[in-house]
């Protein structure tokens, strides 16, 4: 009841501990699997090397399997950016009654299962030059991760009513171009990066659409994971550390500019 | 001119600024749904059929079915459960740092899904995991054979990792709804906390609860990537034979993994409907 | 000993004091407001009462019964806070109804009990419906039925009206004022309105961070300031700083005022003089025992009845409330004349 000099209530804190054992234990424990010697009957790993990661980095697909990804990742980001920035603004600013529409669009992707999606885009385009290459797949990506792009981006539109303040500035003797640079793209810079690390980060670590789309053809560094899951332990113990800091990074930074810009961080997502 | 002066001249030219985008989502969203819609309902020559739908009638495919709807809904009412307890455990701590912090986590947390996480979890409970051996050794318990990362039993357990983090950024939102006069009133009024919890608390969470447990019902669903690395073809789940039918490393009779493909997509379609007229319905509702 | 007594009540919020050696006795049927600027410790002090906050030190007699410990749900205080605090997932029934319901009332005591409530309060059509097809006066009302269902010992009210807007506002605190009348509750009613308090309340309370600044009736409160606080916060009143400088007589810039008192000489005052006793001359009146002050028209407001002009006297802003017919033959820098009679102002020490 009283809101001064609060504590913690032992079962709340119980329950706390419990999730984070929960949430942290795989992960923190993948670290030190990554570089341990020998591990398998004490709390602690009993010596660390780096050997399992000079084992990766040396691997025939380590290099080209890590430049496709960010290939794919990036092309999904710049892809992205100009369909979906441009689309969500110009709904915003002149064309509101097609909001329901975009809002339906962008909600689709979540109610269609990856590897349905997959098998949908095969289908269609099986001919070359679509047909399972890197294309295609960006193409996928694209459709899988925009909603991640149109919700910061969209928020932060609906955060500065755009119509108001394009008309103040064409009030003001602005340009076209003057209020699209100095009026809303300032405005709007917070949701574009925040969308745009998501979309890298989802994408970066997308597995489903890379193995049935391109499969080896075109191997994803989730996919090279996968395959050493099945091979060799150690040497996907070092490959899923380099994928989780990925996440790490783009999250924190995600959650810096949230936390700067203070746009409303809506978390609706299905995966 | 500016953007605006269009306007008068001709009402359909603001729509000229969709069509990259919708192009876009016609290419490679909708024309491929509505192909592979089509093509699960005709045979190979064209023909009207539902003989693809009478196949996924076989007991394979209705057991893939089955399990993935089992373990959906397990984990569905597993991460709704605890992520009402934790999501209030957070929502109620003292420190506002520690739990932003918290809630990050569960923000990055949620999106661990997939390969790495799963291996993750093979790397402490697989057969030769740590924790498995850190038990055999240490305590003299043997995790295996009655649990197995690698079966269903894993599989909960690495669903609810992404589940119960997802809950938890669902169900604070519906805590911080709860006004404190509500509270305030109640127990003004003579109520106990208990009395104010059955009679007002929960009644006012539970359409953020069922609408949580539709999303994390679809979103366990849809998942592909943890079940395959955990899984493989050990276990029959409606994703991983619509993958197989796609990569070919089990044969399939031809059609039915797009019958199968149709079959999820209106369950999960359905899910994320509900879902959003829930919310709808909750936002009008709530003044 | 009165019906509801704070006795020297102390709350800090980490190290911001919100109320401090507070005590204040109600008598039972009373209506007493407490009235101050937001964030002087009205909410909390009312909070103390209903059992949400509990006091660092003092104590909370109701009824001669010390409840400063007592957990708000056993203390029989009918709270109505300032907006949707209604249930909103019950019928307007159900609301009404859940503080009886919970306490396991019998059914038909419940349903007779709610029906006189939503009477009283002049709702009883709208039972069924929910709290979000009501409009803001009305939830407010059945607000009130629901506290007052209970039969509390106290009501209390924290700003139940600063939500609406004004029409709605002026007739429902007479609704409250009716109400409470008829059922002759004692009542704790917070705003900082200070209109609202004085029209509605037999006692005010001015606050001030925490403290009690002064109380008394309406009429008190209003004639009576004690402090320039009080003087300022309730009504509009014109304060002219002055120093005393003959036995009875004090120097506001060149123009000797007589005082209706006689404080030390050379120390100095501030005469509170409100616009209503400010008569305007356009020539210069004879001297017949009134204070004049001679100035500059600034500005006219027109407020309906009367016009309120501000006039410039010596360099300071002086208001005074003129009639429409004296109003006409005032003009945009014209110089008039301001009188008053000695009796008509206040004065008041300023500390240095
Ligand atoms: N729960 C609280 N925690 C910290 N400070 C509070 C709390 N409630 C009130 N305060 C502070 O106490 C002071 C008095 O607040 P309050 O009683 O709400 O004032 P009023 O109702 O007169 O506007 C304010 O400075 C306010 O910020
Ligand atoms: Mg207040």
């Amino acid at each position: 009841m009283n809101q001064t000099a609060r504590r913690p209530s032992p079962s709340g804190a119980a329950m706390i501990g419990l999730f984070l054992a929960y949430m942290l234990i795989p992960i923190a424990a993948t670290y030190l699997f990554s570089v341990a010697t020998k591990w398998d009957a004490t709390i602690l790993p009993e010596g660390f090397t780096t050997e399992w990661y000079v084992t990766a980095f040396n691997h025939a697909y380590f290099a080209s399997s890590l430049t496709n990804s960010f290939i794919v990742s990036l092309s999904a980001v710049l892809i992205g950016l100009l369909l979906v920035v441009p689309t969500t603004y110009w709904v915003h600013a002149r064309l509101t009654g097609a909001k329901p529409l975009l809002e339906l669009l962008m909600i689709l992707p979540f109610g269609i299962p990856t590897v349905v999606l997959a098998l949908a885009l095969i289908r269609v385009y099986s001919f070359p030059p679509l047909g399972r290459s890197p294309f295609l797949l960006i193409g996928a990506m694209i459709v899988f991760s925009m909603p991640f792009m149109y919700r910061p981006v969209s928020n932060s539109l609906a955060a500065i009513n755009v119509r108001i303040l394009t008309e103040a500035a064409y009030n003001l003797g602005a340009s076209t171009f003057q209020v699209l640079g100095r009026v809303i793209a300032p405005n709007i810079m917070p949701g574009i990066l925040s969308g745009s690390l998501l979309v890298f980060a989802t994408v970066f670590a997308e597995f489903t659409l890379a193995n049935l789309i391109t499969g080896a053809g075109f191997k994803t560094f989730p996919v090279l994971l996968v395959e050493f899951t099945r091979r060799d332990g150690r040497v996907a113990a070092a490959l899923a550390v380099i994928s989780f800091t990925i996440a790490w990074i783009a999250s924190l930074a995600i959650l810096g500019i949230a936390r700067r810009g203070k746009t409303t961080h809506e978390t609706v997502r299905a995966r | 001119m500016g953007l605006f002066a269009l306007k008068s001249r001709q009402r359909f030219a603001p729509w000229l600024g969709l069509v990259p985008f919708l192009a876009f989502c016609l290419a490679f969203e909708i024309i491929p749904i509505i192909v592979l819609v089509r093509g699960s309902i005709s045979d190979s020559d064209g023909v009207l059929t539902f003989a693809n739908y009478q196949r996924v009638s076989a007991p394979l495919y209705v057991r893939s079915l089955w399990n993935s709807i089992q373990l959906s809904a397990i984990t569905a009412s597993l991460g709704t459960l605890l992520g009402l307890f934790i999501g209030y455990a957070i929502f109620n701590w003292p420190s506002e740092r520690f739990r932003e912090s918290l809630i990050a986590l569960s923000d990055v947390t949620t999106n661990f899904a997939g390969a790495p996480l799963a291996f993750a979890f093979i790397v402490i409970l697989g057969s030769n995991g740590v924790i498995t051996l850190l038990f055999e050794r240490q305590l003299g318990l043997e995790l295996y054979p009655a649990f197995s990362i690698y079966s269903y039993s894993g599989l909960v357990l690495a669903y609810v990792y992404f589940q119960l983090p997802l809950m938890v950024l669902l169900i604070i939102p519906a805590f911080a709804g709860l006004r404190r006069e509500w509270r305030e009133s109640a127990l003004n009024l003579g109520a106990s906390t208990r009395q104010y919890w059955r009679r007002i608390g929960m009644p006012l969470l539970l359409p953020s609860l069922l609408s949580g447990f539709i999303l994390l019902f679809a979103n366990a669903f849809g998942a592909y990537a943890t079940a395959y690395t955990l899984a493989g073809s050990r276990l029959s789940l409606v994703t991983l034979q619509i993958g197989f039918s796609v990569t070919g490393e089990v044969r399939h009779e031809p059609g039915v993994g797009d019958a199968l493909a149709v079959v999820s997509l209106i369950t999960m379609g359905m899910c994320v409907l509900a879902y959003q007229l829930l919310n709808l319905r909750m936002r009008s509702e709530m003044r | 000993m009165a019906y509801l007594e704070l006795q020297t009540l102390d709350k800090m919020f980490g190290t911001l004091p919100a109320v401090r050696n507070l005590s204040l006795a109600i008598e039972k049927g009373e209506f007493v407001s407490l009235l101050g600027p937001s964030g002087c410790g009205k909410t909390t002090t009312l909070r103390m009462i209903a059992g949400f906050e509990s006091p660092d030190s003092g104590q909370i007699i109701l009824d001669g019964q010390d409840i400063t410990q007592l957990a708000p749900n056993k203390r029989g205080t009918g709270m109505v806070f300032q907006a949707y605090a209604l249930f909103p997932n019950m019928s307007v029934y159900d609301n009404v109804a859940f503080g009886l319901d919970v306490t396991g009332r019998p059914k038909a005591e419940i349903d007779a009990r709610v029906r006189e409530m939503l009477a009283l309060v002049r709702l009883e059509q709208t039972d069924k419906r929910r709290p979000h097809e009501l409009s803001g006066g009305q939830q407010q009302r059945i607000a009130l039925a629901r506290a007052l269902a209970i039969r509390p010992r106290v009501l209390l009210l924290d700003e139940p009206l600063s939500a609406l807007d004004a029409v709605v506002r002026v007739a429902l605190r007479s609704e409250i004022r009716r109400i409470q009348s008829e059922l002759n509750i004692t009542t704790v009613y917070v705003t900082h309105d200070q209109e609202e308090a004085l029209s509605i309340s037999d006692r005010v309370v001015v606050m001030r961070e925490g403290v009690i600044e002064q109380m008394g009736t309406p009429e008190e409160i209003y004639r009576t300031p004690q402090t320039r606080f009080v003087a300022a916060f309730i009504g509009t009143a014109n304060q002219l700083e002055a120093t005393v400088d003959g036995a009875g007589t004090a120097r506001f810039h060149q123009t000797i005022l007589r005082l209706p008192s006689a404080p030390p000489v050379g120390s100095k005052i501030a005469l509170l003089v409100r616009p209503e006793s400010l008569a305007v001359h356009t020539t210069m009146p004879a001297d017949n025992g009134r204070n004049l002050l001679e100035g500059v028209v600034q500005t006219m407001t027109f407020l309906g009845a009367i016009t309120r002009i501000e006039v410039l006297v010596q360099g300071e802003r002086v208001l005074a409330d003129v009639s429409a017919e004296e109003r006409v033959h005032l003009a945009h820098k014209q110089q008039v004349w301001l009188s008053f009679a000695p009796d008509a102002c206040q004065v008041m020490q300023v500390q240095s």
